[in-house]
């Protein structure tokens, strides 16, 4: 599979809005109609169907290895982004705050660096809570999903930035580098 | 019908511009990889799953208007 990068950024660019509007679509429909309506089951297969031709067209890239080498990396560190987040503890719910205070103490406490979607997600949907004075399943849905669309932005910026300059990546890898050998044995 | 017809109109707008920003997908795909290519008939039928909503969505007025013209021409 072939398919150039900038018509590849075009590609991701374009489904992933489509999906994050699709989603608000279906949920639109849904308010007005009932989830049950045919109608609301067309825009939410619609929704689907996005969502799904995404993930295809990345699976697909990566698979590729005109595509691979560097991006495959990336888009490992992707997939565990958006999927292995284990919480290292729990506890001192209480101690939360609200706003940046609530989610570094979320950050910390789950063992995440404050840059991590979770927290961020966390914070959106306290930000939420306290603009509106409640929340929805459909509102989670919906932050969360903007919070998806902001980490393919950013990955798709460092997936250009690692391919226009692998010397810098190369660099900060080689800053990592010292700091580590320093414990290994000689 | 509990949408009017103003929210309709706003729905059917919405969904005609999803439509509309997404036509490149099959196209771009098509283009690159072949119309058989998986992911360009993928691209296709997501097309499809889009247009199928709003042709449906479109259809959905159309009753409301009956409606409406049929009580404003028995008055």
């Amino acid at each position: 599979m072939y398919i150039p990068e900038a018509d590849f950024d075009h590609l991701i660019r374009i489904l992933s809005e489509a999906r994050s509007r699709a989603t608000e679509l279906a949920a639109s429909i849904g308010a007005g109609l009932g989830t049950e309506h045919p109608l609301s089951e067309l825009a939410s297969a619609a929704s689907w169907r996005i969502e799904n031709m995404m993930r295809e067209l990345q699976i697909s890239a990566v698979e590729d290895p005109q595509h691979a080498g560097g991006l495959a990396e990336l888009h490992g560190a992707l997939r565990h982004e958006t999927q292995s987040v284990t919480p290292a503890t729990a506890n001192s719910p209480e101690h939360i705050t609200t706003g940046m205070h609530a989610m570094a103490a979320f950050a910390t406490q789950a063992g995440l660096e404050p840059e991590h979607w979770l927290p961020m997600f966390v914070d959106d949907l306290i930000a939420q809570l306290r603009t509106s004075g409640g929340i929805t399943f459909e509102m989670a849905e919906r932050l969360l999903q903007q919070r998806k669309d902001e980490f393919l932005k950013d990955f798709l910026i460092a997936r250009r930035m690692y391919r226009t300059y692998p010397r810098l990546f190369r660099e900060l890898q080689g800053e990592a580098g010292p700091r580590q050998s320093e414990t290994m044995p000689r | 019908m509990s949408i009017d017809e103003r929210e309709l109109s706003d729905l059917m707008r919405r969904a005609a511009e999803l439509m509309s920003d997404t036509a490149d997908v099959p196209r771009l795909l098509g283009n690159h990889l072949g119309q058989q290519h998986h992911l360009a008939q993928a691209a296709e039928e997501m097309q499809g799953s889009i247009e199928n909503l709003v042709r449906q969505l479109r259809s959905f007025d159309a009753p409301a208007h009956n409606v409406k013209d049929d009580l404003q021409g028995g008055s």
